[in-house]
Parts: C-alpha cells; structure tokens; sequence
C-alpha cells in the first residue's frame, strides 16, 4: 500500500492572466485528515478540484494513491470521493433515490449498493424524510444528504470542500463525528478546505495555510501555534500572512 | 449498454419527466392545446353551419305576383324557413325585424314579375342586420344568396327548355367536360392537379413541421438537461463519479431524446387532433395514398428513419454544446434561442417555397444549413428520390459527428466545467 495518500508537487494552475496555483506542494498520509485554509480565492477549491479530476494543472504533478491526475483520472474517480462546497442534489428525486443512484455507480453488487444506502440513511439522519423529494429539503438537510453520499462507499480519498457549509451547529458537530468515526473506522484519508478554523482545529491531524496558490505553512494544528506562539488557528493564519 | 450508462439514463429521463417544467411544456400542453384549438375551432364551424342551417329569412313581398310567388315556393321547397311580413314601409320592417331574431330581411320590390317576364333583370333586396362581428353573422348575411342561385338556375333552365325543347339545359350551359390525369413517377393517376397539389402542400407543411416542432423540443430539453446540472451543482459531483465522460454525454443525449420524442408523440397526437378538426371537410382523408403510389416504400422509410435520428442527436449534441457555456436554464434557454434559427429558417422556408425557385445566394445559405437537408431529405423520400436522401444522410451525418466532436471535447477536459460565456473575467475558484 502507498504510503502518501496524496502527493502534490509544485502545482501550478491559470486562468488566463490570473494564476490560481503558484507551486502548491503538500503530502497527505493515508489514515489523515488534511484541512486546507486560506482566504477566498487562495486556491484551495482549485487544488481540491485537480485532485478531484474536475480540472488539470497547468504545471506540476497531482497524485492519488500513486495514480497521477492527469493520466489516470478514471482510476482516481473510483478511490475517490469529492463533495464540492456549493453542491446540490437533484430536485425532483427522493433522498433514497439519489443515493441509490450515486451508490450504482461504485457497486454492480445490488446487495452491497443497498447496504451503502443504509449506511448514507444512517450518517445522514435523515430517516424517513429520505422517502420525500430533494426539493422539499432545507439547504441544511441537502447538504446532510451529501455528505452521507460522500462517505457511504467508504473512498479511499473524501475530499471535502467545506463539508459543514450552511449547517447549524448541531448538525456541523454530527457531520465531523461521522466524518472522524469514519477515518478511524474505515481508515479513509480526507481532504478538505474550510473557513471554520475551530472545524479544522477539530478535525484534522494537519493543516496547511494557503494563500495566493502557495503554502504559508503546513504542520499539525499545535505546531502551527507553537510556531506562531499563539492561541488559535485564525491568530496563526494572521500571524502567517504579515510574515509573508 | 454499461451499468453507469443505464444508471445514467434512468436518473435522466426519471428527472426530466418529474421536472414540472418539462413535463407541462413538452407534454401536456401539446396533448392539451392542439385538440382544445381544434375542438374550439370545430365547434365555432359547427355554430356558424347550425346558424346557417337553422336561418329564418323575413321576406316582404311588395310585388305580389306570380314569379315571386313562385320565388317564396322554390324557398319552401327547400325547406327554409320564411317568415312573410307585412309593414307599411322597409325601414318598419326592419324595426319590427330587430326585435325578433331574424337576421335577413329579403324584400321583392314591386315590378319583380314584370321585370322577368319581359326578359329584364329582375331586382331583388337583402337586409342583413348584423348584430355582432362574428363569422356566424357574416355566414347569416350570405345564406340566402343559395336559395336564391337555385331559384335563378332554375329561370336558366326554364328559359333555355323553351327555346331549345330537345336539348339538355346542362349540356348548354357546360358544354365542355375536362378530365384530368397526372402522371407521377412513371404512373398513370386519376386524379387533378389540384388534388395531388393539395396532398403535396399537406407533405410540404407536415414534414418541416414535424422535424421544427421536435428539434427545438430536443434542443431545449437537452440544453435543459446540462443547465439544471450547473444551476443546481449537480455537475462537479457527477463528473467525478467512476463513470466515463462519454457515459455521461451518451445518458444525457440518449435521456432527452428519449423525453423529446416523448414530446413529439404527444405533439404529433395533438397536432392529428388538430389537423383532424380542420381537414375533416377535404377529401384527401379519405384516398388510399398507397393506391396512388404516393405512400413511402420500405427503403424510403428506412433511410427516413436514419435521418431523423442523425438530425435528433447533433440537435441534441449541439444543445449540450451550447448549454455547457451557461449557467442556469434561463441562460441556457436565451443561448438556444439564436441558434433555434437555423432550424426555424429552413422549415418556413421550405414549407412554402421549392428550394430550386429560390435566388441563388438564398440557395446556398439554406444548404449551408444542415438542417435544409433533414427536410429535402423527407420530401425526397415522398417522392422515391433516393439519391437527394443520400446525399442529405451524407451531409447530416457530417454535422452530426463534427458536433459530436466538440460536445465530447467539451465534455472530456475542464471546459465542461469552466466554460463560460461572459465578456468578464473568468471567476476564480477559491
């Protein structure tokens, strides 16, 4: 077994005149949870996009389990998991249906694609809600359903763009217990951005502070405090930036 | 066919018939609006038929001999309904008249009978009064113009008996009998010009019809069909399944010709209703076309089939193409538009013009359009013209798998993604 989960080396990404990625270079364990933070328009969607096979690097080399990007994205799409920060479902299916159907896609099994929906149904606790029309769900309860979608084939990789985006408080705590259960449980690596320092600070065994498509710093959330000698991520990330 | 191609096609056809705004627009309304605009125009047929049928004529005989006596009976004979008035003056008459629902008022104006018998041309008047501007009331005014045409050729006929007592008041009157024949695709038919000229003119509306009414379906439901995967941010997720972009592609085309087909059954089924209801007075409903040889032969058929389906999919492929560049439906839809011309002008062209009496330059803008040859090909295939449908499959299918080209393209790198179009800049990802 691969002993990075993720390798990215010198990425660089542009679109057009405005550069995206500047040489962003990260690796991920397998087993970690890796949270990505920067300001909006750091380049943190563009990295979780390349690795999601959405779009390709303009320079630099992407990998997912050994597999590169750009010359094996079929492979990467069936390790993988992406849950993009701004996702929706479609409206005019049930929650069962819409599960059942992105379950189809990683199982010819029937049994084992079944025994996924449960499993989505459980983390997402939506229970009999799930029979309804996704257009009858509230933003909180969508994004609920497709974090259960992210997670139910147990991927090698969750790449998670703001998982708990446009949830309350209670669900965001449910969401990164089921999302830490799984890592321990299942042994997946997951990737994700976030604003919510204190979700990073929960969450994930590293982080990485990005800024202008290049890493500030990378280290676990107590070395990076230590470094800047202050009490929090937000403090640490200011710290990082004026540094720069 | 794969499994993610199945699962695929399941969840779009699943989600296009569910979408309220498809299934009402591609639907519904046809199966709904052609057959009520039919039975609507049917039942204002039948009222002005009914009202002429049941008219009541008013008449004022200032004359009161014997031809307009005879005038009143030839009107009795035929069973129309008279009503003679009495009134010192016209204008009373037709007070008395407004009062009553009788619409007509047919005056024989003294001197009718001397007129006629000294062979001068006798008068007649006719007061209509209309009471509203309805078709019914002009069709009321009118009506009494038969009876009377009866009663003149009946004069005709009596004159013409007295001064020729051996011959055939018919055979004077129309002394010339034409038959006509066609000859078509090498065959004797029985029929006139104009009965074959009317089943042509049924052909060349029905065909461009047909084709406009499912491409612009088509085009919409699959420029739908991509435009809902943005506006809802469907898409990103879709595309990192473990499915082939191709798959993909193939699900969203095979799912909306499936819905567009769909639509043009049910627009076919109301168009049928509608045409039923307007048509139901010729008599080409009710010719064996194939008698005539005039029905399509099996190759036809065939070749016909190819061609409407190679048209459907770069129709489709080409929506997909375009509606990758939008970011919800209503853009997606404004995008369509535009592009709705080069199916939109070769199909009222071609339904009222031969593309061979049009200017030269006109000629070739239409051939450059690929979907001129959709149609030429569907004419050509009525009349047996096998090489023009080769041709146009030719050409078709050419369009079709330079769209294709592009719509994979498109869908197999990030432009699926970022394409935009927008004079801005490009929107950067965090």
């Amino acid at each position: 077994m691969s002993n990075k989960a993720i390798e990215v080396i010198n990425l660089h990404k542009h679109f057009g005149k405005i550069k995206a990625l500047d040489g962003l270079t990260f690796t991920v364990k397998p087993g970690e949870i890796y949270g990505l933070i920067g300001p909006n328009g750091a380049g943190k969607t563009t990295a979780l996009r390349i690795l999601a096979t959405l779009i390709k690097p303009s320079n630099g080399s992407a990998k997912v389990f050994d597999l590169d990007v750009e010359e094996n994205p079929d492979e990467v799409r069936r390790i993988i998991s992406y849950l993009p920060e701004e996702a929706g479902a479609y409206r005019n299916l049930s929650g069962f249906e819409y599960l059942e159907f992105m379950a189809a896609f990683y199982s010819r099994d029937r049994e084992k694609a079944r025994e996924s929906v449960l499993e989505a149904a459980k983390i997402s606790g939506l229970g009999e809600r799930l029979r309804d029309k996704i257009k009858t769900y509230s933003k909180g309860m969508t994004r609920r359903l497709l974090i259960a979608r992210a997670l139910m084939m147990k991927p090698k990789l969750a790449i998670l763009d703001e998982p708990t985006s446009g949830l309350d408080i209670i669900h965001a705590h449910h969401i990164r217990r089921v999302i830490q259960d799984y890592v321990e449980k299942y042994g997946v690596t997951v990737l994700l951005s976030s604003h919510n320092m204190l979700e990073v600070e929960f969450l994930c065994t590293r982080v990485a502070l990005i800024d202008r498509g290049r890493i500030l710093v990378e280290g676990s959330p107590n070395e990076i405090k230590a470094r800047y000698a202050v009490k929090n991520l937000e403090e640490a990330f200011v710290e990082a930036t004026r540094s720069v | 066919m794969s499994s993610a191609l199945t699962n695929l096609l399941k969840k779009e056809i699943k989600e296009m018939l569910r979408d309220p705004k498809i299934l009402l627009s591609m639907i519904l309304m046809p199966l709904i609006t052609f057959p009520l605009m039919g039975a609507a125009i049917n039942i204002s047929t039948s009222t002005v038929e009914e009202s002429i049928r049941r008219a009541t004529f008013a008449v004022m005989n200032l004359d009161r001999e014997a031809m307009a006596d005879q005038l009143i009976s030839s009107f009795k004979a035929l069973n129309v309904s008279l009503l003679e008035i009495q009134a010192s003056s016209i204008d009373e008459a037709i007070q008395n008249l407004k009062k009553t629902s009788i619409s007509t008022l047919i005056v024989i104006p003294s001197g009718f009978t001397r007129n006629l018998t000294l062979g001068l041309k006798g008068r007649l008047e006719i007061y209509s009064i209309f009471r509203s501007i309805s078709l019914s009331e002009g069709a009321k005014a009118s009506a009494a113009n038969t009876p009377i045409s009866i009663y003149e050729k009946m004069l005709v006929y009596q004159a013409i008996k007295q001064a020729f007592p051996d011959r055939n008041p018919e055979n004077i009157l129309d002394p010339i009998t034409v038959r006509s024949f066609v000859i078509f695709k090498g065959r004797l038919l029985h029929v006139s010009p104009e009965f074959l000229q009317g089943i042509f003119m049924s052909q060349s509306f029905g065909f461009p019809m047909v084709i406009m009414l499912l491409l612009i379906s088509a085009m919409q439901i699959a420029a739908t069909s991509i435009s809902l995967e943005k506006e809802e941010k469907t898409l990103e997720t879709l595309l990192t399944l473990p499915a082939r972009r191709l798959s993909i592609l193939t699900g969203k085309l095979v799912g909306s010709t499936v819905v567009a087909a769909a639509g043009a059954v049910a627009a076919m089924i109301g168009v049928n209703f509608y045409t039923a209801s307007i048509f139901s007075f010729t008599s080409i409903s009710h010719v064996d076309l194939s008698e005539l040889g005039l029905s399509l032969s099996p190759l036809a058929y065939l070749l016909l089939g190819a061609i409407m389906f190679v048209t459907i999919i770069s129709a489709l492929a080409l929506a997909i193409c375009i509606a990758v560049f939008s970011e919800n439906v209503r853009e997606a839809q404004s995008l369509i538009g535009p592009f709705s011309l080069i199916v939109i002008l070769p199909s009222l062209v071609l339904m009222f013009a031969d593309i061979d009496a049009l200017p030269l330059y006109f000629q070739a803008i239409l051939y450059l359009i690929p979907y001129t040859h959709s149609i030429l090909a569907s004419r050509a295939a009525f009349v047996g013209d096998y090489a023009i449908m080769i041709r146009s499959i030719f050409c078709i299918v050419l369009f079709t798998v330079i769209v294709l080209y592009i719509a994979a393209k498109i869908f197999t790198t990030e432009k699926v993604i970022t394409a935009k179009l927008s004079w801005r800049k490009p929107r950067v990802s965090q």
